[in-house]
C-alpha cells in the first residue's frame, strides 16, 4: 500500500510541477489574499498577531482547496480514474498518495506565505515559534488528510471548487482555530495566556479523527460508478 | 412505526405542546432580570437538543447505509438532516434573540452558539451535495460519508470553541447558577414535547423521501416504456 501511495504521490507531483500552472494559481491566490488584507492597514500600522495568523491560515485553506481539486482533476480530465482503482493495492493508497502530495504542496506554498505575512502584515518572530511550528505541521497534516478525502468527493462535479469549500471549511474550524492560536504564539511578543499543549493536542486529535475517517470512508467516496 | 403509530405520536406531540404553553407562560415563574424574554429558553433548549439528536440519527443512518447499502438508511439520513436543519436554524434564531436581550448583541463567541452555527454550515453542505445531479446510489454514498465525518467533527468543534473562549473573562458564568424547580420541570416537559413533535416529523419526512424516490422510479420506467415502441417502429 505504501509503495503504491508513494508512486501516486510521485506521479502527481511530477504532473503538477511540470505543468506549473496549477500550483502557481494556488500560490498567487494565497499571496493576493495576504496582500489585499494588508491594504486595510494605514501606513506604518501592523496587524495584530492573531489577525495575521488568521490571514495565514485563510490563505492556506484556499490554497488547499485549489491543490486538492487539481490533484483529483488530473485523473478526471483524461478519464483515468479506473486506472487508479485497478492498482494492485487497497484503494486507500490513492487517498494516502494524494494526501502526501497535497501535504508537500501545501508546505511548499506556506514557504511563500510565511515571508509574505512578515513583510506585508508587519509581523516579527517571537519566542513561541516552536509551538507555532508544531501547529503548522499538525495543521498541514490535518488539511492534507481531510482535503484528500473530500477532494475525492468533489472530483468530477460541476462547481467542484465551491462544493469542496462549503463542505471542507466548516469541518476545518477546530484545526484552523488551533492553527491560528499556535501561529500567533510565534509572532506575538506578548501572547495571550493559555497552554499551547492543549491546542497541539486538539490539532493532533483532528488529524487522528480525519485520518481514521479517510481510511474508513475513502473506499465509499472514490469508486468507479461515477457520472 | 406504522401510520396509526405516527398519527398517535403526532397527536401526543400536539397535546404535549399545548400543555407546554401553559407550563411556560403560566406555571413557570418569570425570571427577575430577563423577564418574559427568558421564556425563549424553553424553546431554545429542546430545539438545540433535538437538532443534535437529528444529526446523530443522520450519522447512524449514514453508517448503516455505507455498511448495508440499503436505500432506506440513506432516506432516513436525508430526513434527519432536513429536520435537524430546521431545528438548528430555529436554535440559532432563538439563541440570537436571547443573546440580544441578555448580552446586548445578536451574536457572540459562545461555544454552544458557535457549535450550532458550525453544525448548520456542515449540514448545509450536506444538503448542497444532495442537490447535485448524480446517480442516486452515488449521491447516497457521498452524503452518508459527509454525515459521518460531520458528526465526528462535532466534539472537536465544541472543544475548540470552548478553548478559544476560555482565555477571555467568562462574562456569562452567572447563568449557570441553576434553575428553580418549576423552571426545571417546564424545561424537561418542553424537551419531551419537542421530542414528540420531532419524531413524527422525522418519520413523515422519511416516508415522503421514500415515496418521492418510488415516484421517480415509476416515471423513469414509464418514460422507458414510451421510448421502446418508437425504437421498434423506427427499426
Amino acid at each position: 500500500m505504501l509503495k503504491c501511495a508513494l508512486a501516486i504521490c510521485r506521479k502527481d507531483l511530477t504532473l503538477i510541477l511540470s505543468r506549473n500552472a496549477g500550483i502557481m494559481q494556488a500560490l498567487l491566490l494565497g499571496l493576493l489574499l495576504v496582500f489585499l488584507f494588508s491594504l486595510s492597514l494605514n501606513t506604518g500600522d501592523a496587524l495584530s498577531p492573531q489577525a495575521a495568523a488568521s490571514m495565514f491560515w485563510l490563505a492556506t485553506a484556499f490554497c488547499q482547496v485549489l491543490i486538492f481539486n487539481m490533484l483529483y482533476a488530473s485523473e478526471e480530465l483524461c478519464g483515468a480514474r479506473s486506472g487508479l482503482l485497478l492498482l494492485p493495492a487497497p484503494v486507500q493508497s490513492v487517498w494516502l498518495g494524494k494526501s502526501l502530495a497535497g501535504l508537500l504542496l501545501i508546505m511548499a506554498a506556506q514557504c511563500v506565505f510565511i515571508p509574505a505575512v512578515f513583510v506585508f502584515l508587519g509581523q516579527h518572530l517571537a519566542d513561541g515559534f516552536l509551538p507555532a511550528l508544531a501547529g503548522i505541521v499538525l495543521g498541514d497534516l490535518g488539511m492534507a488528510v481531510s482535503g484528500s478525502l473530500f477532494g475525492a468527493l468533489a472530483a468530477g462535479r460541476s462547481g467542484r471548487e465551491s462544493l469542496l469549500s462549503i463542505i471542507l471549511f466548516p469541518l476545518l474550524v477546530p484545526l484552523l482555530l488551533a492553527g491560528v492560536r499556535l501561529a500567533s504564539l510565534g509572532i506575538d511578543p506578548d501572547p495571550l495566556p493559555g497552554d499551547p499543549l492543549r491546542w497541539i493536542g486538539l490539532a493532533a486529535a483532528f488529524d487522528a479523527v480525519f485520518t481514521a475517517a479517510g481510511l474508513l470512508l475513502f473506499p465509499f467516496v472514490y469508486t468507479g460508478d461515477e457520472s | 412505526m406504522n401510520r396509526s403509530g405516527t398519527a398517535a405520536a403526532a397527536l401526543a406531540g400536539g397535546l404535549a405542546f399545548a400543555l407546554c404553553q401553559w407550563l411556560v407562560f403560566v406555571y413557570a415563574p418569570e425570571e427577575r432580570v430577563m423577564g418574559q424574554a427568558q421564556k425563549i429558553f424553553y424553546f431554545h433548549l429542546p430545539l438545540a437538543w433535538w437538532g443534535l439528536v437529528s444529526f446523530g440519527v443522520a450519522c447512524a443512518a449514514g453508517i448503516l447505509h455505507l455498511v448495508k447499502r440499503l436505500p432506506r438508511h440513506a432516506q432516513l439520513a436525508d430526513a434527519a438532516v432536513e429536520v435537524g436543519m430546521v431545528f438548528c436554524t430555529l436554535t440559532l434564531a432563538t439563541g440570537s434573540i436571547w443573546a440580544r436581550h441578555s448580552w446586548g448583541v445578536w451574536w457572540t463567541w459562545d461555544p454552544r452558539l458557535t457549535t450550532a452555527l458550525i453544525l448548520w454550515f456542515i449540514y448545509a453542505g450536506y444538503l448542497a451535495l444532495r442537490s447535485m445531479p448524480m446517480p442516486r446510489a452515488r449521491r447516497a454514498s457521498l452524503c452518508s460519508a459527509v454525515a459521518v465525518a460531520g458528526f465526528a467533527d462535532v466534539p472537536l468543534v465544541f472543544l475548540s470553541a470552548r478553548l478559544w473562549r476560555s482565555i477571555h473573562p467568562n462574562v456569562f458564568a452567572a447563568q449557570g447558577g441553576g434553575l428553580e424547580t418549576e423552571m426545571a420541570v417546564t424545561a424537561a416537559a418542553c424537551v419531551l414535547a419537542f421530542g414528540l413533535v420531532w419524531l413524527p416529523l422525522l418519520i413523515i419526512r422519511y416516508r415522503q423521501t421514500g415515496q418521492q424516490e418510488r415516484l421517480d422510479d415509476v416515471m423513469l420506467a414509464r418514460m422507458a416504456d414510451e421510448d421502446d415502441p418508437t425504437e421498434e417502429n423506427e427499426d
